[in-house]
């Protein structure tokens, strides 16, 4: 059981680290579609400026955090 | 012919990384507890992790139409990919220690020495454990690439090609690969696969990318620069 859950919690883990980040990147993806779809390629570059942006953001806070602990 | 090399090159380094963290489980148990059971449950592990891949792999080709394929792949990837360099990004920075095979190694070693006097077939448990586990994300790279690419046969010679040059490399200096750059090679892996994500998730939205494949490279150049910006955020003194 324990070697389930771990595979489990491996395969979880594979796409999220954290929850807010995976929610945030899938909710930029999800704004990203509508966009694309009326606007076309300004709103492609401004959903990849997003991605990346929010990298930095989840780095600094995490850096953050753990820097309290 | 340039999106099949670059499958295979993706597919290649994700699962070297990968593989190196298997190889160092198998030769604490081999070399702790003797060979045969080890390279039994390493064996094992590889069966299960090929099946994954055949049945898996065939079940999203055949059944998924291509847009939301790649949308879905595409984002999942994506989340991969941000996970692995959001983790290079800390390690570069000094906020979390590197990865160190010859730390992973003697922590593996001493937790045998606990469990040696339990029955013979720990050794098998231990290997097939660690080499499914960790094999599990080079399932994940193998299908994702090879997939949404229409490449499992580039992302599959990529994934063996770099099992077997990592088994070969370990079967010669028997003890842990502590030299191969694992972090940059994650760093590496991390902004490639972030760049393939991002990619075939638009295409997957439909969008239409200016010089088609080519602009992954614009992608992984954006999101390289976005990680050192991070980095010289919040870089500290590298930790031991």
């Amino acid at each position: 059981m324990s070697f389930l859950r771990s595979a489990a919690r491996r395969v979880v883990g594979l796409v999220v680290g954290d929850w807010l980040q995976s929610a945030v990147v899938v909710f930029i993806l999800a704004a990203g579609w509508l966009a694309v779809s009326r606007f076309g390629g300004p709103a492609l570059v401004i959903m990849v400026v997003l991605l990346a942006g929010q990298l930095v953001w989840f780095a600094r806070a995490d850096a953050v955090r753990q820097s309290r602990l | 012919m340039g999106q099949q090399i670059f499958i295979f090159g993706a597919a290649f380094l994700g699962s070297a990384v990968e593989s190196t963290e298997a190889l160092t489980i198998v030769l604490a148990v081999g070399l702790t507890r003797g060979w045969r059971d080890p390279l039994m449950g390493a064996a094992a592990a590889l069966l299960t992790l090929a099946v994954l891949v055949v049945a898996f792999g065939q079940l999203l080709v055949t059944t998924v139409p291509e847009s939301a394929l790649k949308l879905v792949v595409g984002t999942l990837l994506l989340l991969f990919g941000l996970r692995w360099l959001h983790r290079a990004v800390l390690r570069s920075a000094g906020v979390v220690a590197m990865h160190d095979e010859d730390h992973a190694y003697r922590q593996a070693v001493s937790q045998l020495g606990q469990a040696a006097a339990t029955r013979d077939w720990v050794g098998f448990v231990l290997a097939f454990k660690g080499v499914f586990l960790e094999g599990l994300e080079v399932v994940f790279i193998v299908i994702a690439v090879g997939g949404a690419g229409h490449g499992f046969p580039a992302a599959i010679a990529g994934g063996l090609v770099a099992m077997v040059v990592i088994a070969a490399a370990g079967l010669l200096v028997r003890k842990p690969l502590a030299r191969v750059p694992e972090n940059t090679l994650k760093y590496g892996v991390g902004v490639i696969l972030t760049s393939l994500g991002t990619f075939w998730a638009a295409e997957g939205m439909g969008a239409a990318w200016p010089l088609d494949f080519v602009s992954i490279l614009g992608l992984a150049a954006i999101y390289f620069l976005a990680s050192r910006l991070a980095i010289a955020l919040i870089r500290r003194p590298a930790l031991a």
